[in-house]
């Protein structure tokens, strides 16, 4: 596949540190566009490197071109023409943004028309909110995957789980990020059919969940890395209705919870 | 009474990950034993470190060893230390062991049961199992009866109870039949999941992905394009502490009885209408009872002499520990096999596995006819026909042999390989077998065991095919460790004009 990567310069470290780890999992084309449209000059610039993996225990390797481009001044806001001779042909394209989207703007609009896939993460969305209601116009146009949805899956499926205990939910109290505490508040309140109140306690990560008092016990969620939850959105290839009903819904609410 | 139906659970909807199984207690018989330590307690370790138990769960080693539930958790950590593929990480063993037991048992005795019912009624009441049960029978098939039937009487009236069997599921067909109905006396069919654990492997199943989830190989999956087919299952290792099994079962009833005839089935039956059980084991029953029975000419067998295995001198079968010295128990055999039906009428499906041949490998090698008309003036031994060629472990993968140009001035074509490998594709470790096994059993699902009309259709081929050698004396040793067989297997398909791929 390839996997086209839009990192503005507060990302890189972290971009980078998820790619080293994908790429053991996903040896694709890795295309990473890093913007700098208040450079003075427009210019393209770019490397190409080959990252190779060992297999634990195993003697072969698994290899990752990994394709870096800095697109200065005017060309930063028109990446496709730089983007499309360097696809890999017949495969998918994934297109992960960090940070806030640009609604509305030529380069998220070419990148889109682009790719099969737009991979985001509303935790690096100041307002997940207003951002989920403006993404959710392009549910449409594109499948999107939300890594702030990946990362409930362990809470969604341990609350799965309490069923039929949970049926009728009233409050969920999520300590964890916002973005995350929204749509997993928001994924209770559609599947269950009626309004469910969320008590949202700030934490890096999810840390606990309850249903009405009672605490949801997840299996594993403590293993995944960045890399993992961006993994597995690459697996995915057709629209996830559940994540669009639960972001629609977020975007529903003017005001958080 | 009023039967009260569970609404379905709308918050499953959309969950991609695998629904969990339902709470159990996993009863381990021959729990002291190389397989309960060598594969079963580290497929377990590798399922809970990836939260695919149940939440609720419980496992009780039974087997008539005195030991204490103490010292049975510290050999099964040291087995899963030492077997596990992952790395051993304490959190995820304290959590499986929590659940833990071990009970000594005699089944051979009036109420020899009773501790191990009495343990898992407790992990019932402490762990919420429920009264769901998996019985796990890792034990040689002579105890079987007495375990089967002290089982069956003593089921529990709440939960689901199923039964995993080990291989050899008998040892001829009637010996199958007498185990089926012994079985089936207590469990209903789909209660009972008979392990072959070549069905658990992942390149096996890719068998099934690669023929009827691709478009392009399923029109050219029959006698109109392909020569002929060769499964080869070649092993460098000797009896390895087995003498006592491997004298009586011999390669046959070691190999072929169970996955080869797996392998055969799995190449040449017809795509089934959905991936649920009874369908994919309906079309591979359907291949086995299309199998038509082989003559003499068209099975071989040897047993190996001493030889030379990677540099290293190994002795001969007759030589190993715990064989006699005058065996004529069979190290190889090689077979052709004809699946009679429109698909494969006249179709060799050649057929080889061995014990001390020059290296492990097994494969399923699909040979397509000749190009038919010689176009380019070449060699024709350089213009090779097409193989398809699906290595099942080690490099697990596929692979298409096809010819190409040299290039240069003049047309000379030489083979070349398009390669899939695992390995080199995908850097997540493939689970074990027992893994995907274990855990298809805990959510009742059988499509990659065998079913009990499978399994006698595979001894009625093996009986068959045993039946001449009761009237002749072999020449024994006939191959050399280290060698790809007997001469007489290289006969077999030269007869026909054709000869095995070359390693």
């Amino acid at each position: 596949m390839t996997h086209i990567a839009w990192v503005p310069e507060r990302w890189v470290e972290a971009a980078t540190g998820t790619l080293a780890g994908l790429a053991e999992r996903h040896p694709s084309r890795a295309i990473l566009l890093l913007p700098q449209p208040e450079d003075t000059t427009d210019s393209v610039e770019g490397e190409a490197d080959l990252r190779c993996f060992v297999r634990q225990g195993e003697r072969k390797e698994v290899c990752a071109e990994v394709i870096t481009l800095r697109l200065r001044g005017a060309r930063a806001s028109v990446p496709a023409s730089v983007v499309m001779p360097l696809l890999v042909s017949d495969l998918p394209v994934f297109l992960r943004w960090r940070g806030p989207l640009p609604f509305g703007s030529t380069e998220l609009e070419q990148l889109v028309g682009l790719a099969d896939r737009l991979v985001v993460d509303a935790v690096e969305w100041d307002e997940p909110a207003r951002d989920c209601r403006e993404l959710s116009k392009l549910f449409g146009t594109i499948a999107v995957s939300d890594i702030a949805w990946a990362r409930t899956l362990p809470w969604r499926a341990a609350v799965a789980g309490m069923w039929p205990d949970v049926a009728g939910a009233a409050q969920v109290a999520v300590a964890g990020p916002l973005a995350d505490a929204l749509l997993f508040a928001a994924w209770l309140e559609t599947r269950l059919g009626h309004a469910v109140d969320l008590d949202h306690e700030p934490a890096d990560e999810i840390e606990r969940v309850e249903v009405d008092g009672q605490e949801a016990r997840p299996v594993a969620a403590e293993l995944m890395t960045p890399s993992d939850f961006l993994s597995d959105q690459l697996e995915m290839f057709g629209r996830d209705p559940i994540y669009e009903e639960a972001a629609r819904r977020v975007a529903s609410w003017t005001t958080t919870k | 009474m009023t039967e009260v139906v569970a609404a379905p659970n709308p918050l499953l909807e959309g969950l991609t990950m695998r629904r969990p199984p339902e709470p159990c207690a996993i009863a381990i018989f021959g729990a002291s034993g190389d397989l309960t330590q060598r594969k079963i307690m580290p497929a377990l370790y590798a399922l809970a470190m990836r939260g695919l138990l149940p939440a609720r769960f419980g496992i009780v080693g039974v087997s008539r060893t005195e030991m204490s539930t103490e010292d049975f958790v510290e050999r099964m950590r040291q087995a899963v230390m030492v077997n596990c593929r992952d790395e051993f990480r304490h959190d995820v063993w304290e959590r499986l062991a929590e659940g833990l037991h071990y009970v000594s048992a005699d089944f051979g005795v009036e109420g020899g049961e009773a501790a191990l019912v009495d343990a898992l009624n407790e992990i019932d009441e402490t762990r919420g199992t429920a009264g769901n049960r998996v019985y796990y029978l890792a034990v040689p098939p002579a105890a079987f009866d007495d375990i089967v039937t002290a089982l069956g009487r003593r089921r529990t009236a709440s939960g689901w109870t199923r039964v995993i069997v080990e291989k050899p599921f008998g040892h001829d067909l009637a010996s199958a039949e007498a185990l089926n109905e012994l079985v089936t006396t207590y469990f209903h069919e789909d209660e009972i999941f008979r392990i072959d654990h070549y069905l658990g492997k992942e390149t096996v199943q890719n068998m099934l992905v690669l023929r009827f989830a691709n478009g392009i190989f399923e029109p050219i999956w029959n006698r109109q394009f392909i020569d002929h087919v060769q499964i080869t299952v070649a092993e460098s290792l000797g009896v390895e502490g087995r003498a006592d099994f491997y004298e009586h079962a011999g390669a046959i009833r070691d190999v072929v009885q169970n996955h080869m005839l797996q392998l055969v089935a799995l190449t040449a039956m017809e795509p089934p209408i959905d991936f649920a059980a009874e369908s994919v084991r309906n079309e591979k029953v359907k291949v086995l009872k299309a199998i038509h029975t082989p003559g003499p000419k068209h099975v071989v067998r040897g047993q190996y002499g001493s030889g030379y295995i990677e540099g290293e001198e190994v002795p001969g079968y007759r030589q190993e520990h715990g064989v006699a010295a005058d065996s004529n128990t069979e190290t190889y055999v090689a077979a052709k096999l004809f699946v009679d039906n429109w698909r494969w009428a006249d179709t060799p499906f050649y057929l080889r596995t061995g014990k001390r041949l020059p290296r492990r490998e097994t494969t399923i090698a699909i040979q397509f006819k000749r190009a038919p008309h010689p176009l380019f003036e070449v060699d024709r031994e350089s213009l090779r026909p097409n193989v398809l060629l699906i290595h099942i472990q080690p490099d697990e993968g596929v692979s298409l042999a096809i010819g190409a140009k040299v290039p240069g001035q003049g047309t000379s074509i030489r083979t070349v390989h398009m390669d899939f490998l695992y390995g080199g594709a995908f850097r997540i470790g493939i689970p074990e077998a027992y893994e995907r096994l274990i855990l298809d059993c805990l959510l009742g699902d059988a499509t990659l065991f065998t079913r009990a009309d499978e399994v006698e259709e595979q001894w009625a081929i093996v009986d068959a095919m045993v039946a001449p050698w009761k009237r002749d004396r072999p020449r024994f040793p006939n191959y050399a460790a280290g060698s790809w067989g007997p001469p007489a297997a290289d006969d077999l398909l030269h007869r026909d004009g054709r000869s095995w791929r070359r390693h």
